[in-house]
């Protein structure tokens, strides 16, 4: 490697402040992050973060399957290797757009901007952003999303809003998934809303089984309530 | 997280930010990252070493990460409160998201030789 050489003789001694100068990396992500909001105006994009196998995929299919008919529905789906999230939801026949991170742990805004070339999405009004499974680092990421929706299991445990607090203090909402499994396993949907409600006062907390179709109507009339404010340009939530 | 790709790009933004100096002056990096900002000092440290390990001109370069705590603001009452335990209520008793410190991951100080 060329040894760097000195272009100017006032080379800095001692201290610099700097500022608090933000990390070009995060910096540059709200550049883009801002680019996509501008981009598309009158499609809801919704941010969807949990960690590995909350029901993601699923809750996407069937969010599909009902809302045929009455929203236009598309997804990018991030993953750090393999297509079979995409697959999975064209099957039932979901305009779907497979990200794929290559080994990376959360999606950056540039992919989306970069995704957004790659995906139809004329007159869609919903597009959902199904992020890498992992509850730390997607959160530090704009996506130029207008909601966050964080999905968390009811297998996970009740405990993770204050493990992962970052994550459920940047979303808007909180999914509690699997709900038909909560007979058998120990987790409490109101100690859950209790600690979600200390790191984010604001959150609301909905509780669904993609399976069984448990508050997958509430759901979908809350996603066609948050597309219409954003038709109208108000603010969502 | 992913502190590799972070301390990279540490050192690509100070690089940045002092175009015309050398690597080799840079005497201590200090970061300020937030308690909620997911990053763990001693992480940073390991990936710093294992990113200058193979980068002559960083090495007499230290990385100094301070860990800020999360303050909010509370709308009502004005006052500052430090949020322990991830809970985001204002000494009053109004819970408030109002973060004025603790989110952010930030280059604050470069020193030089």
């Amino acid at each position: 490697m060329e040894p760097v050489k000195p272009k100017s003789n006032r080379a800095p001694v001692g201290n610099i402040p700097c500022d608090n100068t933000t990390l070009n990396l995060l910096k540059a992500n709200d550049f883009v992050a801002k680019a996509i909001r501008d981009r598309l105006p009158d499609v809801l994009v919704v941010n969807v973060c949990s960690s590995p196998g909350s029901g993601k995929t699923t809750l996407m299919q069937e969010t599909g399957k009902r809302l045929r008919g009455k929203l236009n529905m598309a997804v990018l789906v991030g993953d750090p290797e393999t297509e079979r999230d995409a697959i999975r939801m064209r099957d039932v026949g979901i305009n779907a757009l497979q990200i794929v991170t290559g080994g990376m742990c959360h999606i950056e805004a540039q992919m989306i901007l970069q995704a957004l070339d790659h995906i139809n999405l004329e007159g869609v009004d919903l597009l959902f952003i199904e992020n890498v499974g992992n509850l730390v680092c997607p959160a530090a990421f704009d996506l130029g999303e207008d909601l966050r929706v964080t999905v968390l299991a009811s297998t996970e445990g009740d405990d993770k809003p204050k493990k992962y607090p970052r994550m459920f203090h940047t979303s808007e909402l909180l999914l509690v998934s699997k709900s038909d499994l909560l007979p058998y396993v120990p987790f409490s949907v109101d100690a859950v809303t209790q600690d979600a409600r200390d790191v984010n006062p604001d959150i609301q907390v909905m509780t669904i089984s993609s399976l069984k179709g448990d508050g997958l109507d509430a759901w979908c009339n809350w996603l066609v309530e948050q597309v219409n404010l954003k038709k109208k340009n108000q603010k969502v939530v | 997280m992913h502190e590799i790709y972070l301390v990279q790009n540490v050192l690509r933004t100070v690089e940045e930010l002092f175009p015309d100096t050398p690597p080799e002056k840079i005497k201590c990096i200090h970061v300020r990252a937030g308690e909620l900002s997911n990053v763990q000092p001693i992480l940073m440290q390991n990936a710093f070493q294992a990113v200058v390990q193979d980068d002559a001109r960083y090495q007499r370069t230290k990385l100094k990460v301070e860990v800020t705590p999360i303050l909010i603001q509370c709308s009502a009452c004005g006052k500052t409160t430090q949020v322990r335990n991830y809970t985001f209520v204002c000494e009053c008793g109004r819970p408030s998201k109002n973060i004025i410190q603790g989110d952010e991951l930030q280059l604050h100080d470069v020193e030089f030789y």
